[in-house]
This record gives C-alpha cells, sequence and structure tokens, in this order.
C-alpha cells in the first residue's frame, strides 16, 4: 500500500463537491462489498480444504491404527513360532556367543532344554554352559564308498559342535531321535561333495576315523548346512582365538613385570586368568563334572557330594576369573541336578513306598546338608515325616473298638514322633536353627494327632470310662517323648482342654441326675442278698473297688445295711471318680473336686432330707447307716484316691463330716419323738 | 536316488589336492574332471568329487579331495589327510612363497600318514606361464628327489600333463594297496574284489 496522506486525499477528494463525494461514497461501499464476499468466498473455499484435510486425517489415524494392529499380530504369530520352532533362538545364538559364555547361561539351558524332551541320551550335552542350537534339519546318511543308503539321521548344530542322532525306531512320547554321536567343531572337517557321479545334494564329514556321507533333501538343504557349518567353525575359531590371544597377553604381561622390577605389577586379572588356566588344568578337576554326572547316575550321592566339596574347596583358592566361573557354572548345574534328585529321594510321591523309614532319608538329608541346604533339608525331612504318620495312621483299622483303636494310633503317632526326633538329631547335629523347625513341626502334628483323636473319641457319645482311658493313654505317651527333651504334655492338654472339660462337666451332670432319679424312688430297704453266697460275692465286689470295710455294713448271713440306691451309687460314684482322676490335669483341678463333692453331698444330703422329713421312720437306722457309709467309708476311698494322683487332700469332701454330724443329730432327735 | 549305477565293486582311489591357496588344485581337478579351465578364482572350501576312469584297462573310480589351500586350523586338516590315499602336493612355479610351502605339507601329510612311501607327486603348476617362472625345474627336481617322489610340471589350462599326474599317483596308489592288501585305513570292501588279480600284477613291476 502506498503510504496515504490523508488530509491532503480527502482535501483533494473534497474538491470536488457533494456529488463526487457521494460517488466515492458509493464506490468505497462497492469496494468494501466486494471484498467482504471474496473474503467469504476464500473462507468457504479453505473451509473445504480444511474438511478434507481433516478427513484425511482421521482416515490416515485409522490406517495407522489398523498398521499397528497387524504389527502387534504379527509379531504375537512370531513369538509363538519361535516358541514353538527347536530352532527359535537362532537368532539370538550368534549374539549370544559375541558377548561370551557369562550372560546368557540360563537362557541357553532353557534352549536346550528342549533337546532333552526331544534327543534320548542328551544329558550331558545340554549341560555344557553356554551351548546352544545353531541349526537342525534331517539328513539321509549314505555310504561313502558305495553311496548306499545307511540310515536317517536328524543332526542339531551347536554353537561348538555336531550331534548326530538316529530316530527312534518306536517313539514314544516327545522323545524322537537317540543320541548317536557328538562331533567337537575345532576338528571336524567338512567337505562338500561337488560331484559324485549321480549322488545329489551330499557332503561329508571327516572326522578321524569316521568318514561319513550326508545326503540333504534339496539343494538349498545342503546348501544352508555348509555355509552354517562353516560360518559357525569361524565363530567358535574366533572366539576361541581371541581366548588364546587373552591368555598369551596374560603370559606376556606376567613376563615383562617379572623382568622389571620396578614396572607396575601385572593387572590382578590377567594374573588371576594364568593362576586360573595353571588351576584348572588338574586332572581330577576337569574330569569332576563328568564324575558327578556318574555319581549322580550311581546314586552315589555321598561320592558326588565329596567331589563337590572338594571341587569348592579348590575353586575358593582359585581367584574369581572367567574360566573359574565358567568351570563354576558347570559345577553348579550338576549341584543343582544333585540337590533336585536328593530332594526326589525326600519327596513323598504316591508311586514310591515311603517304609523305607527314615534312615533312608537320613542319607540324602545329611549330603543336602553337606551342600549348604540345610533348611531345604529339614523342610522336606519333615514333611517325609508327616506323610508316614499321616500314611500310618491311615492303615490303623478303625474297628469299633475305641479304646483299641486309640491305643494303636498313640503308639503309631508317638513312637514316629520319638523317632523323628531321634533321626532329627541325628540328621542335623549342629543345626540348630532347625530344631526350631521341628519344635513347630511336632506341635503342627500334635495338632493332627489331636484332631484325629477327638474326631474319634469325643465325636461320638463314647462311655466316659472309654474316654477317660484314651486321654491318660494319650498323656502317658506324651509323657514319654519327654525323653528327647519334648514337652508334649502341655500342648495335648491345651489342645484338649475343651473337649475335657466340657465331658467332666457332662458326666457330673449325667450323675447328678442318676443320683435324683434313684433317690426318688427310694425306700431305703437294705439289700438282701438272700443267701450267704452271694453275700460274700457282695463283699469281695467292694473290696475290689477298694472298699476294705464293708464287713462294718452287713449282718446276719446275707443283709447288709446298704440300701440299692447305695450300692449303686457307690459303684458309679468310684468309677466316676476313677476315670476323672485318669484324665485329672491341674487346669481341671477345681472341676473335678467339685464334681466329686456334689455327687457325694447329694447323695448325703438325700439321705439327711429322708431323715428329716421323718417320712420312713422304720428305716432310721438303715438310713443313719447308709450315710455313715457314704462318709465314713466311700469318702476316704475317694479322697485316698484323690491324693495318690494329685498329691494333695480333697479338701471339697471335707464338709461331709458336717453333714454327718448333723443327720445323726436329726436320727436322735427323731428318735427320741 | 542311482543306487543301481552307483553300487559298484570297482576299486576307490583316493586322492587329495594339496597346496597354498590359489596355485591352481582347483582348476586341476576341474581340468580332469570335465576338461575344462576355470578362469575365475574362488577359493575353495573342500570339495570331494568321484568319476569312473580306466586305469590300465581296469575300471576303477577315483574319489578327488580337492582341500583349501586357505585352511588355517590344522587339526582339520588332519582331517582331510587322513582320508587320503595319494597326494597331489601342487605348488606355482610362479610363485616361489608356495613352492616354500610344499615343504610344511609333506611334513604335515607324514606325520599323519607316518608312511614314507605314501603315494605322493610333487606338482609344478602353471607351466604355460614359463616368463613369470620363479621356481627353477632344478630345484623342484632336487627336493622330489629329496622326497624320493616323482615331480611333474602342468598347466591346467593347456591341460598338459593333466591325466598325467592323476594316473601316475593313481598307479602308484594301485601299487601300494596290492603290496599291503588288508591295511590302508579300512578299505576292506573295495580289496576284496580283487585282491589275487592285483597281487600278480605287482610282481610284474617288480620284475
Amino acid at each position: 500500500m502506498i503510504p496515504l496522506d490523508i488530509v491532503a486525499v480527502v482535501r483533494k477528494r473534497s474538491q470536488g463537491g457533494e456529488e463526487e463525494l457521494q460517488k466515492l461514497q458509493h464506490e468505497v461501499g462497492q469496494l468494501a462489498e466486494n471484498t467482504a464476499l471474496a473474503l467469504k468466498k476464500n473462507v468457504y473455499k479453505n473451509y473445504s480444504q480444511f474438511i478434507e484435510t481433516a478427513k484425511e486425517i482421521s482416515s490416515l489415524q485409522g490406517e495407522m491404527y489398523q498398521l499397528s494392529h497387524m504389527l502387534t499380530d504379527q509379531k504375537s504369530i512370531m513369538n509363538a513360532m519361535i516358541e514353538m520352532s527347536i530352532t527359535g533362538h537362532n537368532g539370538e545364538g550368534p549374539e549370544e556367543t559375541d558377548e561370551g559364555v557369562g550372560p546368557g547361561e540360563d537362557d541357553t539351558q532353557k534352549h536346550l532344554a528342549f533337546l532333552l524332551e526331544k534327543v534320548e541320551g542328551c544329558s550331558g550335552v545340554t549341560e555344557v554352559p553356554g551351548r546352544h542350537l545353531v541349526h537342525d534339519g534331517d539328513l539321509l546318511e549314505i555310504e561313502s564308498e558305495s553311496f548306499t543308503t545307511v540310515q536317517k539321521l536328524h543332526a542339531f548344530l551347536l554353537n561348538d559342535s555336531l550331534m548326530l542322532t538316529t530316530w527312534l525306531p518306536h517313539r514314544r512320547g516327545p522323545v524322537k531321535y537317540r543320541l548317536q554321536c557328538l562331533y567337537e567343531l575345532d576338528s571336524l572337517a567338512v567337505v562338500n561333495a561337488r560331484d559324485m557321479g549321480g549322488v545329489k545334494n551330499a557332503f561329508k564329514i571327516l572326522m578321524f576315523p569316521d568318514t561319513r556321507m550326508f545326503q540333504a533333501e534339496t539343494p538349498k538343504a545342503k546348501g544352508q548346512w555348509l555355509d552354517i557349518l562353516e560360518e559357525t567353525k569361524k565363530k567358535k575359531a574366533a572366539l576361541d582365538t581371541q581366548r588364546k590371544e587373552a591368555a598369551a597377553a596374560a603370559v606376556a604381561d606376567r613376563k615383562s613385570a617379572v623382568s622389571n622390577a620396578d614396572v607396575e605389577p601385572p593387572t590382578e586379572r590377567s594374573r588371576n586368568s594364568i593362576l586360573e588356566s595353571e588351576l584348572l588344568h588338574a586332572d581330577w578337576l576337569q574330569e569332576a563334572p563328568e564324575d558327578l554326572d556318574v555319581a549322580i547316575a550311581q546314586r552315589d550321592f555321598e561320592g558326588a557330594v565329596d567331589l563337590v566339596e572338594r571341587g569348592n574347596e579348590h575353586l575358593d583358592g582359585c581367584p574369581k576369573g572367567q574360566a573359574v566361573r565358567e568351570y563354576r557354572a558347570r559345577i553348579e548345574l550338576r549341584i543343582k541336578q544333585l540337590t533336585e534328585v536328593l530332594k526326589q529321594e525326600l519327596q513323598v510321591s504316591p508311586e514310591r513306598s515311603i517304609r523305607g523309614g527314615p534312615r533312608c532319608a537320613r542319607r540324602a538329608v545329611t549330603q543336602l546338608i553337606r551342600l549348604g541346604k540345610s533348611s531345604q533339608a529339614c523342610d522336606l525331612f519333615l514333611k517325609n515325616r508327616t506323610a508316614i504318620i499321616r500314611y500310618n495312621i491311615r492303615q490303623l483299622k478303625i474297628e469299633g473298638n475305641t479304646s483299641l483303636y486309640v491305643k494303636r494310633l498313640c503308639l503309631v503317632f508317638f513312637d514316629n514322633l520319638l523317632e523323628t526326633g531321634k533321626e532329627f538329631m541325628k540328621a542335623f547335629p549342629q543345626h540348630f536353627g532347625c530344631f526350631s523347625g521341628f519344635v513347630v513341626w511336632t506341635k503342627s502334628e500334635m495338632l493332627y494327632f489331636v484332631t484325629t483323636f477327638a474326631s474319634q473319641v469325643f465325636a461320638n457319645k463314647t462311655n466316659f470310662t472309654i474316654v477317660a482311658e484314651c486321654v491318660a493313654e494319650a498323656r502317658t505317651h506324651c509323657n514319654k517323648v519327654s525323653e528327647i527333651g519334648l514337652e508334649m504334655t502341655f500342648t495335648f492338654d491345651r489342645l484338649m482342654a475343651s473337649d475335657v472339660e466340657r465331658l467332666i462337666q457332662e458326666a457330673g451332670d449325667f450323675q447328678m441326675e442318676a443320683v435324683k432319679h434313684r433317690c426318688s424312688e427310694d425306700q431305703w430297704r437294705p439289700v438282701n442278698h438272700l443267701n450267704h453266697m452271694l453275700q460274700v460275692k457282695f463283699e469281695d465286689e467292694m473290696k475290689d473297688i477298694g472298699l476294705t470295710t464293708i464287713g462294718d455294713f452287713t449282718y446276719g448271713v446275707c443283709f447288709t445295711w446298704l440300701t440299692q440306691n447305695s450300692v449303686q451309687f457307690t459303684k458309679s460314684y468310684v468309677s466316676l471318680c476313677v476315670d476323672m482322676l485318669k484324665m485329672y490335669n491341674p487346669n481341671q483341678h477345681h472341676l473335678v473336686t467339685a464334681a466329686f463333692s456334689e455327687i457325694i453331698s447329694a447323695q448325703l444330703r438325700h439321705a439327711d432330707r429322708s431323715i428329716s422329713s421323718h417320712k420312713f421312720p422304720d428305716q432310721e437306722t438303715v438310713i443313719l447307716k447308709n450315710a455313715e457309709f457314704l462318709v465314713q467309708c466311700l469318702a476316704p476311698l475317694v479322697q485316698s484316691k484323690y491324693q495318690a494322683v494329685t498329691g494333695q487332700p480333697c479338701s471339697a469332701l471335707d464338709h461331709l463330716q458336717a453333714t454327718l454330724k448333723k443327720i445323726r443329730r436329726a436320727a436322735s432327735t427323731a428318735s427320741q419323738c | 536316488m542311482s543306487k543301481g549305477k552307483t553300487q559298484a565293486p570297482t576299486v576307490i582311489h583316493k586322492v587329495i589336492m594339496v597346496g597354498s591357496g590359489g596355485v591352481g588344485k582347483s582348476a586341476l581337478t576341474l581340468q580332469f574332471m570335465y576338461d575344462e579351465f576355470v578362469e575365475d578364482y574362488e577359493p575353495t572350501k573342500a570339495d570331494s568329487y568321484r568319476k569312473k576312469v580306466v586305469l590300465d584297462g581296469e575300471e576303477v573310480q577315483i574319489d578327488i579331495l580337492d582341500t583349501a589351500g586357505q585352511e588355517d586350523y590344522a587339526a582339520i586338516r588332519d582331517n582331510y589327510f587322513r582320508s587320503g590315499e595319494g597326494f597331489l602336493c601342487v605348488f606355482s612355479i610362479t610363485e616361489q612363497d608356495s613352492f616354500q610351502a610344499t615343504n610344511d605339507f609333506r611334513e604335515q601329510i607324514l606325520r599323519v600318514k607316518s608312511d614314507e612311501n605314501i603315494p605322493f607327486l610333487l606338482v609344478g603348476n602353471k607351466m604355460d606361464l614359463e616368463e613369470k617362472r620363479q621356481v627353477s625345474i632344478e630345484d623342484a627336481t632336487a627336493r622330489a628327489q629329496q622326497w624320493n617322489v616323482p615331480y611333474v610340471e602342468t598347466s591346467a589350462k593347456t591341460r598338459a600333463n593333466v591325466d598325467k599326474v592323476f594316473f601316475d599317483l593313481m598307479r602308484s596308489i594301485r601299487v601300494k594297496k596290492q603290496a599291503t592288501p588288508s591295511s590302508g585305513g579300512g578299505k576292506k570292501q573295495s580289496n576284496t574284489g580283487g585282491g589275487k588279480d592285483k597281487r600278480k600284477k605287482k610282481k610284474c613291476i617288480i620284475l
């Protein structure tokens, strides 16, 4: 735009008068209109372009999405294929070689693991650390002179060797091939059979004294084999020379260091590598991995562990360098294998008999401990024992007779516990850390035992006497365990407490009911034994229970002062007391004494009531006699039994004397009336 | 496959070509096999050929192992050499180094085969390139005499003496085999065929 002198322009324009100005205004108005229109058009025009661009962009975006989707799909397919294909890690192979052996070891193991599944007898091949598969394929071996077919082979090219495998005639499972031989690539001579007079796609392998000829399926396959063989050989050779050079450099280093003393000593590393190569050259050490394999295969675990220990001792003296690391890796692998085998030895599997006993386990445990896996050994050992205990308990037959079953159960369980304890002391003599594990284990086993025990003893309505017997039995066994220093009684009592208490309560209540029932129908008639024979029999019976003074309560040829009620009560009360005392433990002291005193008090109260009520005026002597019997004959018996068990008198029974006095008083007043 | 055709009870003579790289081992082999001269040079790795030939009226097979002159690894070379029954040790008359290298090859072969009388020919190749000669006939002959082996000059290009070196070698292999019928590294199969026959022939040669 030309810069306008506005005043000048206005002056010039205004010179023409009004008409001129109006014309100008009109012109300007038109101009503005046109401009606006053009602007509008332009906007529209750009607008459509804008829309178009936006559309393009969105479609482009869609395409990009599609593309990325396809790419991920393809990636996942590739991954799947890599996983499926046995040569899948082909691509990674060379990198690994370049990096050396260290880092890729685990992967390699994984990669070669499939070989184990496919090829019979190749475990030795797969164990070399750093080894991996480069190529594999089917080949037909032909006789190198007559060109007759020999056999079908499957060859696996590893990074350092060529493994030939034959097809298994009757394949079962995933194993398809059997290892035939393994050729080191170092000295393997490969010959391309250019023209063999009719035989196509063949090549030869010269490995003195073998000369073997193979035929590939297609020229391409053969070319591939030759190229890959060549390449792999070169790589291996390069790696070897690298190592040699490093070693040579190290030697030179050392020499120079020796020659001029003021020069800095050689770097630790180079010296180490020399030491290493020297130290590793011991014959036995070189053969150790193979010997280990043999020992494991022969189940000579002691020998294997001896070897491992010897090797480790030796290696500990060595500086830590590449070669030692590699060697160590080989040993580690064996140790892992050995550990697995030993663990299997301890593992409980349904197909293996566990009748081998603990001594069998001790062997494996000892070796595991020597390998420094004491906690694992402890764990497995105890698991093994658990299984044995469970098994033995399951073998017990439940034949309705609870006490017999419980006796056996206790025998089996506590014997096993004892055995385990003794075995444990022998197996883990200096591993005190494991003992806590053992204690925890016994606790859990005890819980299992108590559960089994309770389900048998408490679950169905078992006779109280039998329950008492069972509990007593178990408790004596618990005490026996203390000979190996285990205190199980407390655990047992604690686990049993609620059940036992409930039972004592129930038995007591039951007895009380019986007392009430009998007393309600009591007519206070002394028992007539009808003849002397039966009388004597009765006296003997009572004496057997422990009532030696029963003679004081009989008279005549066949009479006793005691009523039927009293006789029955005596029998059941004494047996109840005996049972309760059988399963007595101080925690239940209160419950037991309370039951003792309550029941006998109730019986005595019955006598008291009978006298006071004057319902039986003719029977007062009998009542008094019975009451005297309870207090002076029965109570002391229970007292003495109680004291024998608990070591202290049962003070709860002391109040009986007072009641007896009261009855006597009542009797005398009654007779006076 | 052509089993029927190839399954012949004929004798197989195993010949190995040794010598430095580029002296013309493959050229000699290809000239012998196919009567053609290959101009362009490509280093050989290790190639094997087999051909039926008539040797003094008897049909035999020749198995030629054309080794790599550049093979660096002694252990692998040993494996090649072990499989051979006779050796053509080739050098180029235009290259002094290749002549010197024959010493090493001879040494290694003797070490591997441990037999001073192993069928062996010293071959001076590229005799068509007379103007570039670096190794004199006298030197080569002297060495051959020292080794007690024949010296022959050849040209893979003109085919001069090509058949001669192969057939001469096969003849001395045959002599060797007849002298020790059962030995020679497991050639039982091939020897059982005409053992007696050859024994007579051997006597003829001595006479």
